[in-house]
């Protein structure tokens, strides 16, 4: 498995005359699960969104390595396209597409240009590996709000990106739905991706975080590297 | 009524005998009004993703503008299209006046504002998270725009039928530019005018019958291919 790490400085951006990041650095490397809390309001769902390539701040700096085989350094503009590339955010309520689960987990696989009968194998064999091949032909809108995350969770998981963001992703859930989207995301912490993981509670127990981040008003308060070793 | 009902069955009957200059009529119609539609559809929902998705100096001043174009007549569309394709207009040269061509260029003015306003309202009503979703998952943003058009597509069909409805029904426009030449530009609503002016109703009715049965299929498609999507209770 490749190793790689980005590196985000200095990340700032401001709504008016109100400061929602200031100063923000974060490291993040393959196979990390950090954990980045912070009351309602802190800038935490601002933050992912920048570091999927989805908003733009007024400053950051962004290093990559290796990528290509070089590291590659930039402001956030020039990296957007690469970061939109490596980078996959999903939403506190993600955003299933009309139609059925099949059509949403190979929506991604689409734009990679696969042919048909590739995209049926991969999702019918990633929908098995998370137990969730009852719900193939299923039509989104009939999902619970558990299923719905899982179902995000393995669209965004198949199109192979090197960090998924999860913006509180155990809100409005059941204990039960709960229990499984922990066991999918240590799979996926298995299998070298970064995660990163929003709440506004401290999480206990369930997950190996490798990092704590703490968000306060737009900065960050407290940091935490390597709270378990992976 | 009596008279209404005999008129009316005289109006099936030219209908189904196939008066060749009733379907003429009806043919000049369908063809100006689908040309005005096709070639307007694809530009104004573009412009309305654009005024829906991106921000730009003047983007308010657009929206506004479109808003009003919606509230403009069609003889005034017709009387502004008359002066700048007759002979001392700008593009007298064109000899475009009293064609099929000027009646298509009318009606494209007429949907044009329609169709910006409601695949507009359509999109901006449209949840923010597909668009982000889509660019995610690796689309580019041409293709997450796409996606964004399918998950609003209901909103941007009613659009389209609206604005075919409003230009296929329009008489001040074609009856200014076309001239109401029979077998070349005399449509349905220029023909209903024309007729009812003369006394003679049975074709008036006939061509009536033909935009009411015309609206009522638009609608079923609309409401068949909505009725496979989500319900509120």
């Amino acid at each position: 498995m490749d190793n790689w790490s980005v590196r985000f400085n200095n990340i700032g951006l401001k709504r008016g005359s109100r400061v929602v990041l200031n100063g923000v650095d974060i490291q993040l490397s393959n196979a990390e699960l950090v954990l980045m809390t912070g009351q309602n309001g802190s800038g935490k769902s601002t933050l992912l969104k920048i570091l999927a390539g989805l908003l733009k701040p007024e400053q950051a700096y962004i290093s990559l390595s290796p990528h290509n085989g070089q590291q590659l350094e930039h402001n956030w503009s020039r990296m957007r396209r690469v970061l939109r590339q490596r980078v996959c955010y999903l939403h506190q309520q993600p955003y299933l597409f009309h139609g059925s689960v099949f059509d949403n987990v190979a929506y991604g696989l689409k734009r990679k240009g696969l042919s048909g009968e590739q995209i049926k194998q991969q999702v019918s064999r990633m929908l098995e590996e998370f137990s969730l091949q009852d719900l193939i032909n299923r039509d989104c809108r009939e999902l619970s709000g558990g299923e719905k995350q899982r179902v995000a969770i393995v669209r965004s998981w198949i199109t192979q990106p090197d960090i998924i963001l999860l913006d509180e992703p155990f809100s409005n859930m059941d204990k039960e739905s709960r229990r499984k989207c922990y066991t999918l995301i240590n799979h996926l912490c298995r299998d070298n991706i970064a995660l990163v993981l929003t709440s506004h509670d401290p999480l206990s127990g369930e997950l190996d975080f490798t990092q704590h981040i703490h968000l306060y008003q737009g900065k960050i308060t407290h940091k935490t590297p390597n709270i378990k070793s992976k | 009524m009596d008279d209404i009902m005999s008129a009316s069955l005289q109006a099936l009957n030219l209908l189904f005998s196939g008066d060749t200059q009733v379907w003429r009529i009806i043919s000049v119609s369908f063809s100006v009004s689908l040309k005005a539609i096709l070639i307007a559809t694809l530009p104004a929902i573009a412009l309305a993703f654009v005024l829906a998705y991106y921000t730009f100096p003047g983007r308010r001043l657009v929206i506004t503008l479109f808003n009003t174009a919606l509230a403009i007549p069609a003889v005034v569309v017709g009387l502004t299209l008359y002066l700048l394709l007759s002979r001392s207009g700008p593009f007298g040269e064109l000899h475009l006046l009293f064609t099929q061509d000027a009646m298509v260029i009318g009606q494209i003015i007429l949907c044009f504002p329609l169709l910006v306003a409601m695949s507009h309202a359509s999109l901006q009503s449209s949840d923010q998270r597909a668009w982000e979703t889509a660019i995610t998952l690796g689309a580019s943003p041409f293709y997450a725009a796409i996606t964004v058009l399918k998950e609003v597509r209901f909103g941007l069909m009613a659009a389209v039928i609206a604005a075919f409805g409003r230009i296929i029904a329009e008489v001040g426009s074609s009856m200014m530019v076309g001239g109401n030449i029979l077998n070349h530009t005399r449509n349905i609503p220029t023909a209903i005018a024309l007729e009812t002016s003369k006394g003679s109703f049975v074709q008036g009715i006939a061509l009536g019958m033909v935009l009411l049965t015309m609206a009522l299929l638009l609608n079923f498609v609309l409401t068949g291919v909505q009725g496979k999507g989500e319900v509120i209770h």
